[in-house]
């Protein structure tokens, strides 16, 4: 079971990379960034490191996230 | 004329030609990571699994000699101690280059009205995310997690609280304050390590491994992550306002 959990996070993650690389709309990629963020915080919770876990989802899905949205929309009001 | 134009042409030809025969980047791409895939193999062939020999297990080990139940806050804050001194710096230098150079004197807050379900919600969500923050920094030597963690969470909090509220700014003296006082008391308590121990970072406080597991467990090592997240958390909170107040400068 935790096997099957661990191959689909993986495959969830490549996934969804390829989607946020292949995206047009800056926000839509963001967001998918956000997803391999947390898909990565299941991925480091299975391996036994849940310190790692907490810190990739407050910094990887949380702060960054939020940041990169902030540059996006300080660059959309400066076009 | 001519003959110059049909010798660039030739040249051009000739380069394309030479591109399409020869992917240099890609070629040495190839060789680099084959170069490493080789490495890596001819290392794990040598070390056949039975003679693998790894750092961790003897830490574990030692870990038990501390009286502190999250082996890897041991390692962190103990064994590594003087590593951990170096990140905190490397993140000092790290804020500090951000607010000289996103930190203007003419503060101007044109922020944009902020959405009322969000203005809402931050209101309750913001004490839950702080109080987590401080649970985690807190008993980082019993459960997962710790100064770096518990200060973040702190941080995206105030982020949380920056983005909803238009009037809302983080207190500079208190920042100053706190960092400071962080700053200069994780250096203390490794040189009062020295003094009692002749060891920097010495765990002086008296530890018993019986008591393994309560709050007041592992001596000095749940004050130094205390003062990890503290450094940590008022750190971040001043990136992400920087960050922020640049944002609505335009």
């Amino acid at each position: 079971m935790t096997g099957i959990i661990i191959l689909g996070t993986f495959i969830g993650i490549i996934v969804v990379s390829f989607a946020a690389i292949i995206q047009r709309k800056l926000a839509d990629a963001i967001i998918l960034f956000m997803g391999v963020g947390l898909g990565s915080v299941v991925l480091f919770f299975m391996f036994k490191a849940p310190d790692v876990a907490l810190t990739e989802a407050v910094i990887g899905a949380g702060i960054s996230s939020l940041i990169f949205l902030m540059a996006l929309k300080h660059l959309e009001s400066q076009k | 004329m001519s003959t110059e134009k049909t010798n660039a042409e030739k040249t051009n030809i000739k380069k394309i030609n030479f591109k399409r025969e020869l992917p240099t980047t890609t070629l040495s791409g190839f060789a680099l990571s084959g170069l490493l895939i080789l490495t890596i193999l001819s290392i794990l062939l040598k070390n056949m699994p039975g003679k693998i020999q790894t750092a961790g297990d003897e830490l574990l080990k030692l870990n038990a000699t501390e009286g502190v139940s999250n082996a890897v806050t041991t390692v962190v804050v103990f064994f590594r101690g003087f590593d951990t001194l170096g990140e905190i710096a490397v993140l000092f230098i790290a804020s500090l280059g951000i607010g000289l150079m996103l930190n203007t004197n003419h503060k101007c807050n044109i922020k944009a009205q902020s959405n009322f379900m969000l203005q809402t919600a931050s209101k309750l969500l913001f004490p839950i995310m702080l109080l987590f923050g401080v649970y985690v920094m807190i008993y980082g030597h019993l459960s997962p997690g710790g100064g770096f963690q518990g200060g973040v969470i702190v941080a995206s909090a105030v982020l949380l609280l920056l983005i909803s509220h238009k009037e809302f700014e983080v207190p500079h003296s208190v920042i100053v304050v706190l960092e400071t006082f962080a700053g200069v008391s994780y250096v203390l308590i490794g040189l009062m390590g020295l003094l009692v121990l002749d060891v920097f970072l010495a765990n002086f406080i008296p530890h018993d491994i019986s008591q393994m597991g309560l709050l007041l467990s592992g001596g000095v090592i749940p004050i130094i992550y205390i003062i990890v997240g503290i450094k940590v958390g008022s750190e971040m909170s001043m990136i992400v306002q920087n960050l922020i107040q640049r944002d609505h400068h335009v």
